[in-house]
């Protein structure tokens, strides 16, 4: 009965305060991006801008050996404006590539500069061998460079023979890669729903001590882990409502949302179990802010393992949002591990308990301070 | 039976061996009411702090309302009202939702929260949002709140402080009220008119010791001057003297003007409390 008197005393603060318009807002605007900036697909076209430096009759082989190496190859003639000049240039493209032929190097310097692509000029060397020139922007890696030489200036046979003899052995047929917004998203809840809800928590009693009410609820006959248990479910209504509001237009009724609450569930309980920890070590949020600002960095390094699969190390393993945004992933893959999921749920509510049971003898040591 | 008992009280906030308090002792009667006096920095809110269970009981042995504060239960908040100095509601509440959620967090019959929104002189105001509201009125408000548990222990830090003369009047007569009620009451406060007024006994705390502890009534009676001013009218002329409450003479010569002239106006030379206090502590109280 107390227990629920405060949550209804919570969620009409909450209701009240700026923090929880945030934490409705926030993931709206994300949603927002995701639908309609994000494109489901990167488009991986790639952009050359050619200047066939070559006598007419050898560039009109060039240009129909371009044209007949492929079906779908489209050709129109478009107009190009780059550091004020417009260009008359000839359009060849395929679904994966857009070769530009100009006419002039400067055209190709020009075109290559401003739009941030490769360009290169082919020409007769004293043999009458074709060699390639390449324009590129400074950054491309050694690899690349060597794989444009060999690619225009070495023997293709050798490569194309590679290549064909390649033997391609899927380890599964069960795996079916997310899309880009579906990939953004559990990266976008442990930023919202969790990070977030640790951070707003922590305001919540800081706002409490501010005003004093703190101490005023010592000397009722409530204890104090009721106390801490009904902002915990103000949270977790919060993240529930924000987690759902990005999830439910994306991914429609494809995932489990039975596993998808329990993990936004005893993931938030975990993360506002671990704002309350640290509220109970300072005044105010001004004096907190420091330790909040370096515990969300620490917690968002996985982030740039989870969009650069190839670095993993261990260390980055054990950091709790690395299995929180791994759980999110099984969820909403087609064939994902739900084992995975419910163990990471499992072990976010166990820690979550544990960290409560500390923050509560925290509190009651310290709730009048 | 004593409500509150408190031996050899010790506390220092940073455990180092420098008390905020040392050495405390004193009994509080059930249905008394208890001046705490000092200066600022005395150690008045480190007491009333332990007693209520807000700061850890360090050293000593303290018992409140039957429960020992060593093991401090929740049931005992029951019988506890806490009126604290620095207004403490919430702000984003209206009156009478921040009255109505302390209400559900007791095991006890509690109070209207309207009434004692009415009572506190705050009337029309139930649905006001408390940041809208005066410091006076928060106070008012705080003090309302200690009260909705119906508290037989009742702990009231500088009630009146910030209040206009007649809103302080009414809480003083309320207070007076629960404690004809049989309401035990501990103030703390450094108003000595306020603790003249309404204290059966009040104990003097400076630099964490208690100096003295006493009815208001008695002390004035030892520290104070046995004279007696009087203002009578003599031949249409208005005359001023002094007399001995002591001298058999003067006794004499008194109880004849008071026969014989018209009295304009006549007090005892006894001293007040905060004369007392800087008398036997050598200390003023701000």
């Amino acid at each position: 009965m107390k227990l629920l008197s405060s949550f209804k005393k919570e969620l009409i603060l909450a209701s009240r305060s700026f923090y929880f318009y945030v934490e409705v807002i926030f993931p709206l605007v994300i949603l927002a991006i995701l639908l309609f900036a994000v494109p489901k697909e990167i488009n991986t076209t790639s952009t050359q801008y050619i200047y066939l430096d070559l006598p007419k009759e050898v560039k009109e082989i060039y240009i129909d050996t371009m044209l007949e190496s492929a079906t779908g190859i489209e050709s129109e003639e478009v107009e190009l404006e780059a550091e004020g000049k417009t260009y008359d240039v000839q359009l060849i493209a395929t679904d994966e590539e857009k070769f530009y032929i100009v006419e002039s190097e400067e055209a190709v310097r020009s075109l290559a500069y401003s739009e941030q692509n490769v360009g290169a000029v082919i020409e007769l060397d004293e043999n009458n061998q074709l060699y390639c020139r390449y324009y590129l922007q400074g950054y491309e890696s050694t690899r690349l460079k060597n794989l444009l030489s060999i690619v225009f200036n070495e023997d293709m046979s050798v490569l194309e023979e590679r290549i064909e003899n390649q033997e391609v052995r899927p380890l599964t047929t069960d795996y079916e890669p997310l899309n880009n917004r579906e990939n953004a998203i559990p990266p976008i809840i442990a930023l919202s729903s969790c990070l977030m809800g640790m951070f707003i928590m922590a305001s919540y009693v800081f706002l409490d001590k501010t005003e004093g009410v703190i101490k005023a609820y010592a000397v009722t006959a409530s204890p104090v882990w009721q106390y801490l248990m009904s902002k915990i479910f103000v949270v977790l209504v919060t993240s529930v409502v924000s987690g759902l509001i990005i999830v439910m237009p994306i991914m429609g009724f494809k995932i489990n949302y039975g596993l998808l609450l329990l993990l936004l569930l005893t993931t938030s309980f975990f993360a506002s179990s671990l704002g309350l920890l640290i509220a109970s070590f300072y005044d105010n949020l001004a004096k907190a802010f420091g330790a909040i600002y370096l515990l969300i960095i620490l917690l968002m390094v996985p982030a740039i393992a989870y969009f650069i699969p190839g670095w993993d190390p261990f260390w980055i393993k054990i950091i709790p949002t690395y299995p929180l945004m791994q759980g999110f992933k099984e969820i909403i893959l087609p064939k994902g591990d739900i084992a995975y999921s419910l163990i990471t749920s499992a072990g976010f509510l166990a820690g979550g308990i544990l960290i409560f049971a500390f923050t509560n003898f925290r509190f009651k040591k310290t709730l009048s301070i | 039976m004593a409500m509150i008992k408190v031996e050899g009280l010790y506390h220092s906030y940073l455990r180092n061996g420098r008390y905020a308090i040392k050495d405390v002792n004193f009994e509080i009667e059930k249905g008394e009411i208890f001046g705490f006096l000092g200066p600022s920095g005395a150690g008045k809110s480190t007491t009333q702090g332990i007693l209520t269970g807000l700061l850890q009981l360090q050293k000593g042995n303290v018992t409140v309302a039957g429960y020992d504060i060593k093991k401090i239960s929740r049931k005992m908040f029951n019988k506890i009202g806490m009126s604290f100095e620095q207004s403490n509601v919430y702000s984003k509440m209206t009156a009478k939702e921040n009255l109505y959620f302390y209400s559900r967090l007791f095991d006890v019959k509690t109070r209207d929260p309207v009434e004692l929104i009415n009572l506190v002189g705050l009337s029309g105001k139930e649905n006001i949002k408390t940041g809208e509201f005066s410091k006076g009125m928060k106070h008012r408000l705080t003090f309302a709140r200690s009260m909705i548990n119906n508290p037989s222990m009742w702990f009231l830090d500088e009630p009146t402080t910030g209040l206009d003369p007649a809103i302080a009047a009414d809480i003083k007569d309320i207070i007076k009220e629960r404690n004809r009620k049989g309401v035990t009451v501990f103030l703390t406060t450094h108003n000595m008119f306020i603790a003249d007024e309404l204290c059966d006994r009040v104990g003097f705390i400076v630099d964490g010791e208690i100096k003295l502890i006493d009815s208001p009534k008695n002390l004035k009676l030892q520290y104070g001057k046995k004279l007696v001013d009087v203002e009578y009218t003599q031949n249409g002329k208005l005359k001023k003297e002094t007399f001995s409450t002591i001298k058999k003479e003067d006794k004499e010569a008194l109880k004849k003007i008071i026969a014989e002239r018209e009295i304009r106006t006549m007090h005892t030379k006894e001293a007040t409390l905060e004369e007392i206090f800087i008398k036997v502590t050598g200390r003023g109280l701000t």
